[in-house]
């Protein structure tokens, strides 16, 4: 089943890149060993992928395995860059995530063939079919008929983000109001934990892609704890959109660490079972964050407003 | 011990809303409350910083634009981009100092009001025009000159908007021309500042000196030397005024090598996509790695070049402290950012003060100046590879850039302002 195996090495690399993520943020030195389960509790996963992402570490020689027992930091911090992410896509050939990009960034028409994929990547007929088939999973490109592939929607403007907040408001405190919402009390604890590490960094050190897959996590749970099957299905498969294709997510360090607390605001509410007033919570979590910055302005003239109601 | 609020009441430019910021971020350091006033449709540019806003009442006239009445202003406007100062006088400057009064009447009544209620120790100013609410408000009131410091005229200093050098020739003619462009704003405004209670200025003035404290977004290295100095106990110069800012990190690109170039021409100079789409082709064959603020138009734009990164909004300083070359429209605060960072400047103005920093920066050695529509792909390439590869400017911009960091100016304003407030 090449689509599965090409799915998984998908989350092994991401979850590789939060290992790179982790090291960096403890401040980890050359030797320092990766105990398996601290690095399971912090990403959230169980030990077995993160065997596996330590094996793709492994590889590129950033971390090395003992005959002790585990991995190991097998560089000084200072050679770990977040460039090494882009070191690993190249590594697994990640055709996928490089399409992916190019589209986010508009480098990509609407409509593609895969003849002209081959050509622009250089790589086989079959690399590109099985890259457009993961794309298609997530929601992110359709095959028309024929063999055109079309992309679909992205968050890759000030428009389209402005579109999903909005989208977002419409369900997501209802997907908590809905009757049988219900919430893994444990997932609970891990993502406070999550959040509160994260909010432990100084200013400037809050990386923005790491503010990201936080807060596409944290809305996941949500979407997941709902008790409607169709609102579960969507809002899941838009945070799986948002995840892999939003841009221009850079948020002053202030506005950042006031969305977490928000979240934990949320989940003190859940655990309470509070679910009105997390709904509530929610709707002022997602008004705050439809607050943009006016697109134009000019002296004498006022601004021409984005986002939603202030 | 209460803490004194200061109310910063910047224009509704991004320029001097985020130079305020960084006066602010150092206020609040020292244990004042810095609050913002601003112009309806610029809520949370201050609250994402941790700031509390106070939106200046709206009427039906003031409220943010529809995309309509931008429309209309961008078809107006954009060609008039591409003349010279001394045509633009008529076509540009004068309507934008008749909407300038306007606002400047509508915020009047609601801003009097605002003032009372929040009870500020004192207010902070960084506008063009003055708002008689602020001087009558009975708190000192402090000045912020955030655009180039032609805006406080002197017979060594270039006129205000020219992009001429204090000696041309052409100089009487320019002045002449403004003041009989702006004479009707001016008579307007004078008879507004007198129904308020204050007294008339002269002709092409809109604001005046504060008697407390004035600053000037105006560093050493581009500064002039004036006929007669400002008295320096209520004129303070700043060493640029950067805010701390989010962390940006370069993508990397399909064509990931070469230099670092950033771009931006402003929220308003982004409205011109065609000027651009030429650009960004020319940008293509150049072996540099370009990151372009293309404002609120990123739809407009397809078929990106491998080396070039579109943004419609960057942590500014972040970025330019990476960058090898920052291409701007001479906006003050972009130029005194990439001093401040020892990054050359390539300033291609479109209108306002920019033209003034088009010249500043040939003359002082700190980059180059381009005219905005009127050059060839190679002329662009030309300018952009020689900045790139010039080390005798680099080794200047990188002494200045030290000595604007051994004294930033958002500490020398922060402190001034503390003093301008107790010794009222």
């Amino acid at each position: 089943m090449p689509r599965s195996r090409s799915n998984a090495r998908q989350n092994h690399l991401k979850l590789a890149r939060q290992i790179i993520e982790f090291i960096l943020e403890r401040d980890l030195s050359k030797g320092d060993h990766l105990p398996e389960s601290v690095l399971s509790e912090a990403c959230g996963v169980s030990r077995t992928p993160i065997r596996s992402a330590l094996k793709l570490l492994e590889q590129k020689d950033i971390v090395q395995r003992r005959e002790e027992g585990g991995f190991f930091l097998n560089l000084a911090p200072e050679a770990l860059s977040p460039d090494i992410s882009s070191d690993l896509d190249d590594m697994e050939g990640s055709l996928a995530a490089r399409i992916l990009s190019d589209r986010a960034e508009r480098r990509l028409s609407d409509v593609q063939s895969v003849s002209a994929l081959v050509r622009r990547y250089g790589a086989p007929r079959s690399s590109v079919l099985n890259s457009l088939k993961i794309l298609s999973s997530d929601g992110v490109v359709v095959q028309l008929p024929g063999r055109a592939w079309a992309f679909q929607p992205m968050l890759d403007s000030p428009n389209a983000i402005e579109e999903s907040l909005a989208f977002r408001l419409t369900l997501e405190p209802q997907a908590i109001l809905t009757p049988g919402f219900q919430v893994d009390s444990q997932k609970i604890g891990l993502m406070r934990q999550q959040t509160e590490d994260f909010l432990q960094r100084p200013d400037g050190k809050l990386s923005s892609s790491a503010f990201l897959r936080l807060d596409c996590a944290f809305h996941s749970f949500i979407a997941e704890s709902s008790g409607n099957r169709f609102a579960r299905g969507v809002l899941l498969a838009h945070q799986r959109l948002r995840l892999s294709t939003q841009k221009d997510h850079t948020i002053a360090d202030f506005r950042l660490r006031q969305s977490l607390n928000e979240h934990l605001g949320i989940l003190d509410s859940l655990e309470r079972m509070q679910l009105q007033l997390a709904a509530d919570q929610m709707v002022l979590h997602l008004r705050r964050s439809q607050i943009r910055r006016p697109q134009t302005v000019n002296r004498g003239i006022l601004p021409l407003a984005r986002g939603g109601p202030l | 011990m209460t803490k004194p609020i200061i109310a910063l009441f910047p224009e509704a430019s991004f320029g001097s809303a985020l130079n305020c910021v960084g006066i602010a971020q150092e206020l609040q350091r020292n244990g004042a409350v810095p609050v913002f006033l601003c112009h309806s449709g610029f809520n949370g540019v201050f609250a994402e910083y941790g700031f509390k806003e106070y939106q200046l009442p709206a009427s039906a006239a003031s409220r943010p634009q529809t995309e309509d009445t931008w429309q209309t202003f961008v078809t107006a406007h954009v060609a008039h981009f591409n003349q010279d100062p001394m045509a633009q006088l008529n076509s540009y400057v004068a309507p934008t100092w008749d909407a300038i009064v306007d606002t400047a009447i509508r915020a009047e009544e609601g801003l009097e009001s605002l003032l009372k209620r929040i009870k500020p120790a004192g207010i902070v100013l960084d506008n063009v025009i003055m708002f008689p609410a602020i001087a009558n408000a009975g708190v000192p009131w402090i000045r912020v000159v955030s655009c180039t410091e032609t805006e406080i005229p002197d017979a060594n200093v270039p006129p205000y908007l020219s992009g001429l050098a204090a000696d041309d020739p052409a100089r009487p003619a320019f002045e002449a021309r403004y003041l009989e462009v702006t004479a009707p704003a001016h008579h307007r405004f004078n008879e507004f500042r007198g129904q308020r209670g204050l007294a008339p200025l002269p002709a092409g003035q809109f604001l005046e000196p504060s008697p407390h404290l004035n600053l000037l977004l105006a560093p050493t290295a581009i500064r002039h030397e004036r006929a007669a100095p400002l008295p320096e106990d209520r004129f303070v110069f700043l060493e640029g005024c950067v805010r701390e800012e989010a962390q940006f990190d370069p993508p990397p690109l399909p064509v990931n090598e070469g230099p670092i170039v950033y771009m931006s021409f402003g929220s308003l100079g982004a409205i011109d996509t065609d000027l651009f789409a030429r650009m960004i082709t020319v940008f293509a064959a150049i072996p540099a790695r370009f990151f372009v603020n293309v404002g609120g138009f990123l739809e407009s734009y397809s078929q990106v070049p491998d080396n070039v990164y579109l943004g419609s909004w960057f942590p500014q300083p972040s970025i330019v402290s990476q960058a090898d070359l920052f291409i701007h429209h001479g906006g003050n605060n972009s130029y005194c950012e990439a001093l401040y960072f020892g990054v050359p400047s390539l300033i291609m103005p479109y209108c306002w003060d920019g033209h003034d920093n088009g010249l500043r920066v040939k003359q002082t050695g700190t980059g180059d100046f381009l005219q905005r529509n009127d050059w060839t792909a190679a002329q662009l390439s030309n300018v952009i590879s020689a900045l790139l590869g010039d080390t005798e400017m680099l080794g200047h911009l990188k002494k200045i850039s030290e000595q604007m960091k051994a004294t930033p100016g958002t500490v020398v304003a922060a402190q001034s302002i503390f003093q301008a407030i107790a010794g009222s």
